[in-house]
């Protein structure tokens, strides 16, 4: 149905999204590289490929004249949450444009800056891409042409919102959204796991501590009873 | 596009931005250590104290100013304390600091977006299970009523975020927490600290206060507007100005009643109206020193209706009194209601200018020609040049004239000097001060004769 394949479309969208966000966020940074930039790149690629289907996918839905108003309702919150969407991909676009400017990675003169995050992210890249890995296949000076492109590619986005503002009339007030404040918190069984599981993973240090107390203690404890049992016996 | 960019309203924010970039050079920057956590070692730590001693030796100041310094970067979110993040100062011993990704960086950010804070606040309080206290608390339900609309699109980005991060490491995963929430600090301090980012009224006529780092193309042409239309500006030497200045303050010097006394005496202190009386508009005896001021300047003599009077009546003598009735007919129309000005106008040009009028000026045929170009379409400055010309003919005629006739010289033998009010030898006799009449009742003349009103209040004197 329609329905599904938007929301699946927007929620892929949403995750390239997001993770394009996490991979900016060290652009100028310690951990900055070519790899990082080429990550970038395959990742915003994506991202915009997804945009466009989206797009489509919806544009053709709120056209239809026969929707029912609760189907036509649901449309305009997905495509209020498209909108907020590309918003902030194009934001982080040009983040990544002055920063990777302002942060050029072969010039001897301008050193990054050392942030302590070191390490690769392309677990992130390949979770945007819905990739199991991610190969790394850049020559270097790289970045000089991935600027000019980015350049590009800001210039298509901005086109492709204005475009959305000015051929599809949904004001954004009118859209109830679904999540109540706090719906974050009972979401789906993973997330909440992926909660408890940070938690646990904060107190991971302390648990080993205490296993091994366990495991001592039980031990000693073992020994006084079979000491009690033998002396018992022997007595 | 949000805002502008910040670097350029807040100069200080790249000068910042500056030092902490050399702060970064592997040879002469600041000396990195690791930090230690259980089992995770991130690099990149530096002390306070070796912040301070950088400073101090880069830029060779005192250790004071280096602290403050350092303050200021902490305060504004380029280093961040790992001990106690939430104290936005510069420790000069051992505590550990750690540089702020560029990303967060104040100018490269546009204003902190609410839809980012909200998707922060979303994801803290996933992480802590539902309980955010305090001012975030609050800042969560504000935005959630204010950004209602796109509340589907916050919590799926605070999802999907979270799980992006757990693809990192843990060390980095635990900087990252630890960048976010310093930015967040800064651009949404807690309730009682002061917000280091606030600016004031936004001045965008003042140009001189802004620091252009970059001289490209747009500097040049800015500064060559600026020199053009310095080049037309009127310039008097100040030399000029003050000569004048001081003319005029020892000329005005005697006249001025707060520099050398009035007589009879001063009204608010006495009580007693007979200076105003004495100065009204017109009057029949006027002071020495107001028949002294219309000596000055012509301004003085024609400001003065008195010696508008005076002068007219000279001007009669001498058979040039229409010059001052067109300056008179001019000044009228120019002041006058927009409805009357073109009858003013034809009635002007009637008495004044057509040729052979009955009280024809004498103006010169340059002016003549503009001025009747100008009468084609009249408004109420059409006759300026003409009243110019004409005023000054008056003035460099007429004026000096006056001053040296026997009636001015007359005037100034009949001008009468007011004698000083005596004071009372016993105080407790004063006049009884009375109130001042209700405005709703206006006094029935302005002008009254100054015995008149100078028996007024013995009258009252005398009845009590």
């Amino acid at each position: 149905m329609a329905r599904e394949e938007c929301k699946a479309l927007l929620d892929a969208l949403n995750k390239a999204t997001a993770c394009y966000h996490h991979l900016v966020l060290t652009v100028g940074g310690s951990a900055d590289s070519q790899n990082l930039r080429e990550e970038l790149q395959k990742t915003r690629q994506k991202a915009q490929e997804l945009a466009v289907a989206t797009r489509a996918q919806l544009t053709a839905a709120l056209r239809d004249r026969g929707l029912g108003a609760e189907e036509r309702a649901e449309f305009e919150r997905l495509w209020v949450a498209f909108s907020g969407c590309l918003d902030l991909l194009e934001a982080d676009m040009r983040r990544a444009l002055a920063l990777g400017t302002a942060f050029p990675l072969h010039a001897p003169r301008r050193p990054l800056v050392r942030t302590g995050v070191a390490g690769a992210a392309a677990g992130v890249a390949a979770r945007a891409l819905s990739a199991r890995s991610l190969r790394h296949e850049a020559e270097g000076d790289f970045d000089v042409d991935d600027q000019r492109e980015l350049e590009r590619e800001i210039l298509q986005v901005s086109e492709m919102i204005h475009d959305m503002e000015m051929k599809v009339n949904v004001p954004r007030w009118t859209v109830q959204a679904r999540q109540t404040a706090g719906a974050e918190l009972q979401a789906s069984a993973s997330a909440s796991s992926v909660g408890a599981v940070s938690v646990q993973e904060r107190t991971g240090p302390c648990d080993p501590s205490k296993a091994l107390a366990a495991t001592v203690f039980s031990a000693v404890l073992l020994a006084a009873v079979a000491l009690a049992v033998c002396v018992a016996k022997l007595s | 596009m949000a805002g502008g960019r910040r670097g350029v309203q807040m100069p200080h924010l790249s000068k910042m931005e500056r030092v902490v970039v050399s702060m970064q050079d592997p040879d002469q920057g600041v000396e990195m250590r690791n930090q230690r956590l259980r089992i995770t070692v991130i690099p990149h730590t530096v002390a306070g104290s070796d912040v301070v001693d950088w400073l101090v030796q880069k830029y060779c100041i005192s250790e004071e100013e280096a602290l403050h310094l350092g303050t200021l970067l902490v305060q504004h979110g380029y280093l961040y304390s790992l001990r106690s993040p939430r104290s936005l100062v510069l420790r000069p011993d051992d505590t550990p600091y750690r540089f702020q990704t560029p990303y967060f960086w104040t100018s490269t950010l546009w204003p902190a977006a609410e839809l980012d804070y909200a998707i922060y606040l979303t994801k803290k309080n996933i992480r802590k299970q539902g309980a955010l206290v305090g001012h975030e608390k609050e800042h969560y339900d504000q935005l959630h009523r204010k950004i209602n609309h796109t509340w589907d699109l916050v919590v799926m980005q605070a999802r999907e975020q979270l799980r992006a991060a757990k693809q990192r490491r843990k060390g980095d995963r635990l900087v990252i927490a630890c960048q976010e929430q310093t930015y967040w600090l800064v651009n949404r301090p807690p309730p009682g600290v002061p917000s280091v980012l606030e600016q004031g009224p936004e001045r965008s006529s003042c140009t001189a206060g802004r620091v252009q780092m970059t001289k490209n193309m747009e500097f040049y042409k800015q500064e060559m507007e600026r020199c053009r239309k310095a080049l037309t500006r009127a310039r008097v030497k100040s030399s000029i100005c003050l000569e004048a200045y001081l003319k005029f303050s020892s000329q005005h010097g005697p006249h001025d009643p707060i520099m050398s006394g009035c007589l009879p005496s001063n009204p608010w202190v006495t009580d007693d109206d007979t200076y105003w009386t004495m100065n009204a508009p017109s009057v029949a005896v006027p002071t020495k020193l107001r028949v002294e001021r219309w000596g000055f300047s012509f301004q003085e003599l024609l400001e003065d209706p008195l010696g508008r009077a005076h002068f007219m009546d000279f001007l009669r003598t001498e058979f040039s009194a229409e010059n001052l009735s067109f300056w008179e007919a001019c000044e009228e129309l120019r002041h006058g209601r927009q409805a009357q000005v073109h009858a003013m106008v034809d009635s002007v040009y009637q008495q004044f200018l057509a040729p052979g009028a009955a009280r024809w000026v004498n103006i010169d045929s340059r002016t003549m020609e503009r001025t009747l170009e100008g009468l084609q379409q009249p408004h109420r400055y059409v006759l300026d040049d003409a009243q110019l010309h004409i005023y000054m003919l008056m003035k460099k005629d007429s004026y000096p004239r006056f001053l040296k006739s026997s009636a001015y010289k007359d005037l100034l033998a009949e001008a009468v000097i007011p004698p000083e009010a005596k004071r009372r030898v016993f105080p407790f006799m004063r006049k009884p001060r009375h109130s001042s009449p209700s405005p709703a009742l206006l006094p029935a003349s302005t002008s009254g004769e100054p015995v008149a009103a100078a028996s007024g209040p013995k009258c009252g004197d005398g009845g009590t």
